[in-house]
């Protein structure tokens, strides 16, 4: 499944929402709540980081992870956390404006 | 992002951390999720960098890296494209400076586009100036010039130091607004106040300042002589500030007010309304333009003519631009100024194409580069902007190294000088406009050949490319563009050589061109008893004293006066009013040369008297007056009549004249202001019957003349040891340098240019011929194989060559025969047409191509048969 541009953004926000995570932390995250749906390449995910945390929304520092491993853990900053309120608020809007035009396609016909 | 973040970006040490920062944390994140889990890391990271923003900086500096080291593998290459650049922008640089120095430039005063230069003529008189009654009314009635100055450059003897003897030095009687109006502050001191319209106070140059005074505040305050009068020095002009005339830097400026008192005359210059020797300098006032200030000027002078018809019946004010004055005051000067650009121009043409050349064989020869660049995925626009970085790099190259060449140019121009006392300056320097002009050419130049090879590479179709490996399709479809390029260039060299040819073959007429007068063994010297407030008796009293002292000088075998010697830059100017000529309508009297001399002066210089007799000594003062003019005269003013005892009142300029007189000689037409001027009727009157205020002694040696110039001088000095004594030199230096040094100079110019223009044809040619060698290596190979003959190589590709240079010379032929008439018409006495001339220039053409494709019509000659068809 593709994602549309600037999608990507508001899902490591959203996802960085419910506490922090290391980069590999985030796509599994991901992955795991769209039922697998949306599987992100790590390829695409960590330049989006780098992005984010030079656009000031999200910030990151070296912590030891569940395995005792040390890795770069990303949080969402307060301006990020203001980010994504906007970006969800124009997501929703989107989204129920598309839902209204698709609405449930009539039955195809032979 | 903000800037500071962008900033950050690009200090090495921020991206040497981040780095290392990003690869740890990768090797982390592959440890938990395990290798392979992550994907292309390579390409995240490259892809992070790019985050980094100035990924466009970075490529550019790849890329001109990459052409460096494209440049470097190509050394013969890049050397002919920027030594073609430098030439050609060097020689447009050397020669808009001296363009600049002749018309172009700016006076040097504040916002000068808001000056203009305000003056009167009237039909009878071609020289232009405004008198002191009229100005004042001009300055008391207009309403569009917010200032009106006037000034007049003239010359004065100033001494810093009273016992130090008299210096010769320009200087500027100026009116009292003319600081402020021309909107020059002094660098020291004060400017003038009201009050001292006619007070002793002098403003010094920057120049004098520093030469007299070692730029010394005490300078301020101190006493200066001008002309004997002691003047309080109260202010410096700022360095910048070299006056408003172009040639003639004044080093003294003293008040308008002072004039009477530094002539020594008996009436106040001021005063007199037919008295036009004043230049007028406007500033508009804002709202108001030339043309509405011309129309005001217009009724005011109408006005003046009403009221003075004595002094201004006739008399047209007008309004022009610095520019328009210059160029009417010396219409040689702009077609000079002209021809030069437009042959610099034809330069430039030939060494763009040239360089166009070098990129089209370069990029045809980098095809197979270019194709692999392209396969393996490189951006079409990639590949133009690498070919453009490389010609911007030549291009600049050629910029810089063009810089050198006109500083070297300048330099060789600027040593051109009129030999007088004080001297006259050309002033030609390199300035920032000449710098943004040579850059301006580079860079434009570079769009010109850049694009097209760029444009032509992208299009390159890289399968086929690569396939052939280089040996491309038949050459003669795909060479045609340059072909074109080369046979224009050689068209264009050939205009350039022709100009250059006839401007030689004119130089030699000019050598070849008897003076008319004697040159050898005079010596020549000015004095000024005016400048020392001699009356007009002691006048003619000193110059007896001095002409009876010189004779008895040992080595001296005769001395004559003069008021003007031929060809020195100060030519006298007299109103004529020959008998029985009927002058045009609304005319009177016509301006011609003329001078008062002495009765050795026929002798002396060897002027021909054709018919009648020379002065004697018993034209004195009370006996008939008589006059002798030259054939030029007869032919202008008598035609088919004869001479002899016809009777022409002169005048001289400011009215001192008398009751006509009777012609008594027809002299040989000479040369009096310039070797190449059309032949100009000219007047001799007799010194003793038209005593003048400055006569100038010409001296004849026996030996050496140079030596008597010491005598000369002392003689002066043990009859007065304050008399200024100038311009003191043997008569064959005044002549060499008028005539052989400044058309010599012209003449260098216009050579080196047509060298310039052979060099870079030539070059192109040969580029042209080797590369198509090149090409055609495999062909030759199986010529030589099928046993063609070492000769029928060499004649093929030589064939090859003479064809584009007969091409070439055709259609230069054709260009020269459109633009000769302009040049000739432009430069009388110069550009004769020769048949030489046009015979010589296409056969060196012809050799020089012939030698151009000589080169590698025999290599391609030598080629090994198995070898060549191996080569590919």
């Amino acid at each position: 499944m593709d994602l549309l541009q600037g999608t990507l953004d508001m899902l490591v926000l959203r996802t960085l929402l419910a506490g922090s995570l290391h980069g590999y932390g985030i796509a599994k995250t991901i992955r795991s709540t769209s039922n697998e749906a949306l599987d992100i390449e790590f390829g695409s995910l960590y330049p989006a980081l780098k992005r984010l945390e030079a656009k000031g929304w999200i910030a990151s520092g070296w912590e030891t992870s569940e395995h005792n491993r040390r890795a770069k853990y990303y949080r969402l900053t307060a301006a990020g956390r203001k980010h994504l309120v906007r970006e969800h608020s124009k997501w929703a809007d989107f989204v129920s404006a598309v839902g209204r035009i698709m609405g449930t396609l009539p039955e195809a016909r032979g | 992002m903000t800037i500071r973040n962008r900033l950050k970006y690009l200090s090495p040490a921020w991206r040497r951390r981040e780095e290392r920062d990003m690869r740890e944390e990768l090797e982390s994140l592959t440890a938990i999720a395990g290798s392979g889990e992550l994907g292309n890391l390579t390409l995240a990271m490259e892809d992070v960098r790019a985050t980094w923003g100035w990924t466009w900086l970075e490529s550019i500096f790849a890329d001109i890296r990459y052409s460096l080291r494209a440049q470097r593998r190509q050394p013969a290459f890049a050397a002919v494209a920027v030594l073609s650049l430098a030439l050609a922008i060097g020689a447009n640089s050397a020669i808009f400076s001296f363009a600049d120095a002749l018309l172009l430039r700016p006076l040097p005063v504040a916002n000068p586009t808001a000056v203009f230069d305000v003056t009167s003529t009237t039909p009878d008189n071609p020289f232009e100036g405004m008198s002191f009654p009229d100005y004042r009314d001009l300055r008391d009635k207009s309403r569009s010039f917010s200032g009106l100055a006037a000034y007049r450059l003239t010359t004065l003897a100033a001494a810093a130091n009273p016992a130090a003897p008299a210096q010769m030095r320009f200087a500027a009687l100026v009116s009292d607004n003319y600081f402020p109006v021309v909107g020059v502050t002094p660098s020291a001191g004060r400017a003038f106040l009201p009050d001292e319209t006619a007070q002793p106070v002098a403003m010094v140059s920057y120049d004098f300042w520093q030469q007299n005074y070692a730029g010394s505040q005490s300078a301020i305050g101190s006493a200066l002589r001008l002309n004997g009068i002691v003047f309080t020095i109260v202010g410096v002009t700022p360095a910048s500030f070299t006056g408003l005339d172009r040639f003639a830097y004044p080093s003294i400026f003293v008040p308008l007010g002072m004039s009477q008192r530094l002539n020594g005359a008996p009436a106040d210059p001021l005063e007199d309304r037919g008295r036009h020797d004043l230049v007028v300098k406007g500033r508009l006032s804002a709202g108001a333009s030339k043309e509405s200030a011309h129309a005001e000027l217009a009724i005011i002078g109408a006005a003046l003519a009403r009221e003075y018809p004595k002094s201004n019946r006739n008399r047209h004010m007008s309004v022009r631009t610095e520019l328009q004055r210059r160029i009417q005051q010396s219409p040689q000067l702009l077609a000079l100024a002209k021809m030069l650009m437009g042959l610099v121009a034809l330069i430039l043409i030939i060494a763009c194409s040239n360089v166009a050349n070098l990129l089209l064989a370069r990029a045809r020869a980098r095809s197979r580069e270019i194709a692999i660049r392209l396969s393996i995925g490189a951006g079409r626009s990639r590949v133009v902007r690498q070919l453009m970085t490389e010609s911007l790099i030549v291009a600049l190259a050629g910029g810089a190294a063009g810089l050198f060449v006109a500083y070297g140019g300048i330099a060789l121009l600027d040593m051109q000088s009129v030999p007088s006392d004080p001297p006259f300056v050309l002033g030609v320097q390199l300035d920032w406009r000449v710098v943004e002009f040579s850059l301006l050419a580079a860079l434009a130049s570079c769009i010109f050949f850049g694009l097209a090879p760029a444009w032509q590479a992208a299009r390159t179709d890289f399968v086929s490319a690569l396939k052939a490996g280089g040996g491309g399709a038949s050459g003669k479809r795909r060479t045609f563009g340059r072909d074109v390029l080369v046979a224009g260039q050689i068209a264009l060299a050939m205009v350039v050589l022709i100009a250059a040819g006839m401007f030689l073959a004119g130089f030699r007429n000019l050598l070849v061109m008897p003076p008319e007068f004697r040159t050898d063994h005079l010596i020549s010297l000015d004095t000024a008893p005016a400048l020392v407030h001699y009356s007009p008796e002691q006048t003619m009293a000193f110059y007896r004293r001095l002409v009876d002292r010189v004779r008895t000088l040992a080595g001296v075998a005769g001395v004559a006066m003069t008021e003007s010697l031929p060809l020195s830059p100060s030519q006298t100017a007299v109103n004529v009013a020959p008998e029985g000529y009927q002058f045009p309508k609304g005319r009177e009297k016509e301006i011609e040369f003329g001078a008062a001399v002495d009765a050795a002066y026929f002798r002396t210089l060897h002027v021909e008297i054709k018919r009648g007799r020379a002065f004697t000594d018993d034209d004195r003062a009370g006996s008939r007056r008589v006059a002798i003019v030259n054939q030029q005269f007869v032919k202008t003013y008598w035609p088919g009549q004869d001479p002899i005892g016809k009777r022409v009142r002169v005048e001289s300029m400011d009215g001192m004249g008398g009751p006509a007189a009777e012609v008594v000689g027809v002299a040989k037409t000479g040369h009096y202001l310039a070797v190449n001027e059309a032949p100009a009727p000219y007047v001799y009157v007799p010194y003793e019957q038209n005593p003048r205020s400055r006569m100038t002694l010409i001296v004849e040696s026996v030996g050496d003349a140079g030596a008597l110039a010491k005598p000369l001088r002392d003689a002066v000095r043990s009859i007065d040891g304050n008399m200024p004594v100038f311009n003191l030199r043997p008569v064959a230096a005044l002549y060499e340098s008028r005539v052989t040094d400044t058309w010599l100079n012209c003449f260098q110019m216009v050579g080196t240019m047509g060298f310039i223009g052979l060099a870079l044809a030539t070059t192109g040619l040969y580029g042209l011929v080797a590369y198509t060698v090149s090409r055609r290596v495999k062909e030759f190979g199986i010529r030589v194989a099928v046993g063609a003959t070492r000769r029928d190589v060499v004649w093929l590709v030589e064939r090859r060559g003479l064809i584009l240079a007969g091409v070439g010379i055709a259609i230069g032929a054709a260009l020269t025969a459109a633009a000769t008439p302009m040049l000739a018409a432009s430069f009388p006495g110069l550009g004769v047409s020769s048949p030489a001339v046009y015979a010589l220039i296409p056969l060196v053409l012809l050799m020089v191509s012939a030698v151009a494709s000589y080169v590698p019509a025999r290599r391609a000659a030598g080629l090994d048969p198995l070898r060549a068809l191996r080569n590919e």
